[in-house]
């Protein structure tokens, strides 16, 4: 999920803890800002910290101004058939910056049934993803490498780099002889384990372990959230080393599911302190507020975005990019 | 009354029309001068009625409101408020499509007006007492976590090349650090300006302008004179490419997040904008530049509304503080009123929308962009020593410099709004006064 999901879910882990309600009446916030801490800290840990140290043994930085697929191409097959040979390799492909706000793109794929990789550049994409008119590169040629070694894709074939950070992947043979694709191996790893969590629990606990309970639970729901996605996560690290895979019921970067995690945690949020009201001028039960400020709005956008899209008939314009790999 | 009010609303708007063209002149601070205006015809034995004044205030706030979109994309001299349509604006207006830019953050104002007065209003005498009642207690913790979550969600923008260790850290640092630095720097800057206010204490309800202005405004109008951009051709398209599913999306995403920055005290436009943002993920230019235009709306005018709704009276936002000055709404009527003006301001706001924008067009063909920005660099300078003297033009040059850091770092302009969260957060966890005194303040 995004970095506001489990933001909010960490304050919402908070407001589920009587004391940081209480403490919070008498004006010390610091409970709910260390369930807001602690429930995007993985994140924090990996994307801030963690992935600047993680080094590569293959770092492929196109040049802006000479954009050959072919090396680009022939790194990834030679990563995949170092890996193949028994030795473990990682693999760093980096984004091309243009300018402040635009960046070069370009999709690498990674095809196991042809045993190939395939790698074209793309538009100029402003940091929105939105690619610019008249940009494409000429000629548009595609990179083609070949590699013999059977493939287990945990993730998705074609990756798309473009804005801030490019991809990187860790290749290494399994016991069937398979070479496994590892997708951001610096990611969701040990940061993002239950065990992380309760030994960041014990050492607040030290403080008042009131403070460990709303560390624990913050931490520990952004771990299950994160595994409602596809890539899932090192759940019990040390005692692991892989990453279980997610239960693929959605994409990190949904917009739907990430706003009505956001929205639900806020009205558990609102009811949480509600009822922490003493004496409320008004009296509502929980399924009324659900029914008020959830189920009846949704049912209304989901109705109304249905009539819009079926009264407009087609999107407006949008730059497409065409690809042929 | 009904046609005195309308023309009330209408010389408001009008007004406000010039108003929001000039960069940098925050709509409050023309209020501040109005109310002493007020003041002192009623001082002379002149009566001016509620029924004149509030719906002349009510235009003047929401045609701001609507038409400050066009320096804020053409000019790149944006409010607080108006600090996220900067980029994706010039980025329109660098692709010969600043016409469109400006017009789909228009629509978008357009849908937070009618969100405001069709959705928002039936519902705020039954809802917002209820949501008022329960959040009293937590405003303090409230805007922590949002300052929490400012300095924790700043995406480091470096770093992505060469060899891990150190040097990538220290690079991907540097836009984050930058940040970090910022929202300290402006939040003592804030201290300072709370607790040792250096303007005349006949100008003080103009305290925070000079600061906003250097924080927000001069430091792009800055780069514009610097780096002298070359504007390329402009065109005027017929559509605005856009649909109703991108509209609704964008009216959501805005709404929220105006209506979050309206609601809660010192949350201001901008910040609901970065919250609706995250929280609905939008990644289409369009929805986030028409989510924009309806935050915006929702936040000023909406601020002023709920001071008006029966049971709530709730004071947010400086319009709000400086109507409580002359007025204190009491009855369905004055909440019908203020309805009424908000829907006729945006409406004709809206309509005026598209002539200015062309306007402010022909004459950058006309003018060189460069002398454009540096006569609104000079009205922005006048503006401010006209209204606070020599001391308030020192205070714009503090925060000018403060406010040039984001914007040569690479990091979130919004950080700057820690001139205002930081203290004021401080003061409401009973942390203020302890800090001033340690600051030497006291």
């Amino acid at each position: 999920m995004k970095g506001i999901a489990h933001f909010i879910s960490g304050v919402t882990v908070a407001s589920f803890c009587p004391w940081a309600v209480e403490t919070a009446q008498n004006g010390n916030p610091a409970y709910f800002i260390l369930g807001a801490v602690a429930g995007i800290l993985p994140d924090t840990v990996d994307f801030k910290f963690y992935r600047f140290f993680y080094s590569h043994d293959i770092q492929i930085e196109p040049h802006p101004d000479q954009l050959d697929p072919q090396p680009v191409a022939d790194a990834v097959a030679k990563a995949v058939l170092l890996a193949a040979e028994g030795r473990r390799t990682t693999l760093k492909l980096a984004t091309i910056k243009m300018d402040a706000d635009n960046w070069r793109q370009y999709r690498v794929r990674i095809d196991p049934e042809a045993g190939e990789v395939r790698v074209q550049f793309g538009p100029i994409v402003s940091t929105g993803q939105v690619p610019q008119p008249d940009s494409l590169p000429e000629p548009r040629s595609v990179g083609v490498a070949k590699f013999n070694a059977p493939i287990l894709q945990s993730c998705e074939t074609t990756y798309t780099v473009d804005i801030f950070d490019g991809p990187s992947f860790a290749f290494q043979r399994n016991e069937a002889g398979e070479v496994d694709v590892d997708f951001l191996p610096w990611h969701r790893n040990w940061s993002h384990s239950l065990t992380v969590g309760l030994a960041l629990a014990g050492m607040a606990s030290i403080w008042t372990w009131k403070a460990g309970v709303v560390i624990a639970g913050a931490y520990m729901v952004h771990v299950i959230e994160d595994q409602m996605g596809h890539m899932g996560s090192n759940i019990l690290f040390p005692f692991t080393k892989k990453r279980l895979p997610g239960f693929k019921m959605m994409h990190s970067g949904d917009a739907f599911p990430n706003f009505v995690g956001v929205w639900f945690c806020c009205l558990l949020i609102f009811w949480n302190i509600y009822m922490a009201v003493e004496n409320p001028l008004y009296h509502f039960g929980f399924i009324r507020l659900m029914m008020y400020a959830m189920v009846i709005p949704f049912a209304v956008f989901g109705v109304l975005h249905q009539l819009l899209v079926r009264i407009d008939g087609s999107e407006p314009e949008t730059q497409t990019t065409e690809w042929n790999i | 009354m009904i046609v005195v009010a309308a023309l009330s609303v209408l010389a408001g708007t009008a007004l406000a029309c010039f108003l929001a063209v000039l960069p940098g002149l925050h709509i409050y601070n023309v209020m501040g001068l109005a109310v002493l205006l007020i003041y002192k015809m009623q001082s002379i034995g002149m009566a001016v009625v509620p029924e004149l004044y509030l719906p002349f205030m009510i235009g003047l706030v929401v045609g701001w409101s609507v038409l400050n979109t066009i320096p804020s994309v053409l000019l790149g001299a944006p409010d607080e408020s108006a600090i996220f349509t900067v980029l994706p604006g010039q980025k329109y207006l660098m692709t010969g499509r600043g016409y469109e830019g400006a017009m789909i953050i228009g629509a978008g104002s357009l849908i937070g007006l009618f969100i405001l007065v069709f959705i928002v209003a039936p519902f705020a005498p039954k809802f917002l007492p209820v949501a008022r009642n329960v959040f009293a207690p937590h405003m303090h913790w409230i805007l922590w976590v949002i300052i929490t979550f400012i300095l924790m969600t700043e995406w480091p923008k470096g770093g992505t090349c060469g060899p891990a260790g150190w040097p990538k850290f220290a690079d991907a640092w540097s836009t984050l650090s930058a940040g970090i630095f910022t929202f300290i720097l402006s939040g003592l800057f804030g201290f300072l300006l709370l607790y040792r206010a250096p303007i005349d204490i006949d100008n003080a309800f103009q305290n925070i302008m000079p600061a906003f202005v250097g924080l927000f405004a001069i430091p792009w109008c800055l780069l514009n004179v610097l780096c002298g951009a070359n504007v390329p051709k402009q065109y005027v398209r017929d559509t605005l490419n856009i649909n109703g599913d991108l509209l609704l999306r964008g009216g959501i995403a805005g709404g929220i997040g105006g209506g979050f920055a309206a609601f809660f005290p010192v949350v201001t436009g901008g910040v609901g904008g970065l919250l609706a943002g995250h929280a609905t993920a939008q990644r289409d230019e369009r929805v986030f530049l028409m989510s924009q235009g309806v935050s915006k709306v929702v936040y000023y005018a909406g601020a002023l509304m709920l001071f008006f709704v029966p049971g709530l009276f709730l004071t947010r936002g400086g319009g709000a503080w400086i109507i409580k000055g002359l007025y204190t709404p009491k009855t369905w009527g004055d909440y019908y009123l203020a309805l009424g003006s908000i829907a006729l301001a945006g409406g004709l706001s809206f309509l005026l929308m598209s002539p200015l924008t062309k306007w402010m067009l022909k004459l950058m063909k006309k003018v060189d962009y460069r002398l454009i920005s540096i006569v609104a660099l000079g009205i922005i300078v006048a503006l401010v020593f006209s209204m606070t003297g020599g001391i308030g033009l020192f205070v714009m040059v503090v925060g000018t410099g403060i406010g040039l850091i984001p914007v040569l770092f690479g990091s979130r302009r919004l950080n700057c709004l820690g001139i205002l969260l930081l203290p004021i957060a401080c003061n409401m966890s009973g942390m203020g006064e302890p800090i001033a005194a340690f600051l030497g303040l006291l």
